[in-house]
């Protein structure tokens, strides 16, 4: 398993285990950056960050009602159209962790840098 | 052996049957405007929490917060229940800025909904405020809440008496 595939993975559950989010001081995991043996992927331009923003009504995936969810969001910004292989890996971890409680909730090209940025929207029992 | 059987007022209920599609889309249609009204609400209250600080340039990797210039834009922006789409019984709308129009910003005209998108979902240079998602989400409950007692409150339009 990649490295950087297990720093998202425990960054995920790190959040699901986080008491309260807090909306000035959000928990927020930085992906590791790129390095130059990273052949693969991700690319030497992509980064991103998984945060935990704020206390939701209900799971959103299949609309359960819990005493305690979160929302939280997974941000990506890549140069490469396609993502450098992070759009796999981070939907394959949401799948895995927040079964269907996610979904990608904004995809735009910003024209001023050139990056194109995925924002997911998943949801977590508290 | 074939035998009849007559029932006094059948012409009228098949009527009114033929009628209840109808008076359930309206039904729904008003019990999901006062739903969509308590996003509505929501949303508006969560744009007054947007925090802001004076514009500057982000540059090397760095993050601003929203300006005040841009927290008025989406405030004073028109915002709502969206025109109601129906389809037989099925009725539907949308919260949102779609019909907003355009601002102008540090000199440049922009979409207000994308303003407000880059508020909400943040961009490489501006500290993302979830202010819409949050709003959407907490509301969930209440809109929900709102719809039922939006259609329980007209139930005897349902009645086909």
């Amino acid at each position: 398993m990649p490295e950087e595939y297990t720093s998202l993975v425990e960054a995920l559950k790190a959040l699901t285990q986080a008491e309260d989010p807090n909306a000035e001081n959000p928990v927020t995991v930085t992906l590791p950056m790129a390095e130059d043996e990273w052949y693969t992927r991700p690319d030497t331009v992509s980064y991103g960050m998984v945060s935990l923003d704020f206390e939701a009504d209900a799971l959103r995936g299949d609309d359960r009602k819990v005493a305690t969810a979160y929302e939280g969001s997974v941000d990506l910004f890549s140069l490469a159209r396609n993502g450098a292989g992070w759009v796999e890996l981070i939907t394959g971890t949401l799948t895995e962790h927040c079964g269907g409680a996610w979904s990608l909730n904004h995809h735009t090209y910003e024209r001023d840098t050139g990056l194109f940025h995925w924002e997911w929207a998943f949801q977590v029992e508290g | 052996m074939a035998f009849n059987i007559q029932v006094d007022g059948m012409n009228e209920l098949l009527n009114s049957m033929g009628k209840l599609p109808e008076k359930a889309a309206k039904v729904a249609a008003e019990a999901l405007y006062e739903g969509a009204g308590v996003v509505a609400d929501a949303v508006s209250s969560g744009v007054n929490g947007i925090r802001t600080e004076p514009f500057k340039y982000a540059r090397g990797g760095k993050t601003r917060k929203p300006s005040p210039e841009e927290k008025a834009i989406v405030a004073g922006a028109k915002h709502g229940v969206a025109k109601f789409r129906k389809n037989g019984v099925s009725v539907q709308t949308s919260v949102g800025y779609q019909n907003a129009g355009y601002a102008v910003l540090n000199g440049k005209t922009k979409p207000i909904p994308q303003i407000a998108n880059a508020i909400n979902s943040g961009t490489s240079f501006m500290q993302r405020q979830p202010f819409f998602r949050k709003a959407v989400s907490q509301a969930n409950g209440a809109a929900t809440a709102a719809i039922e007692a939006g259609i329980h409150a007209r139930e005897d339009e349902l009645n086909p008496d």
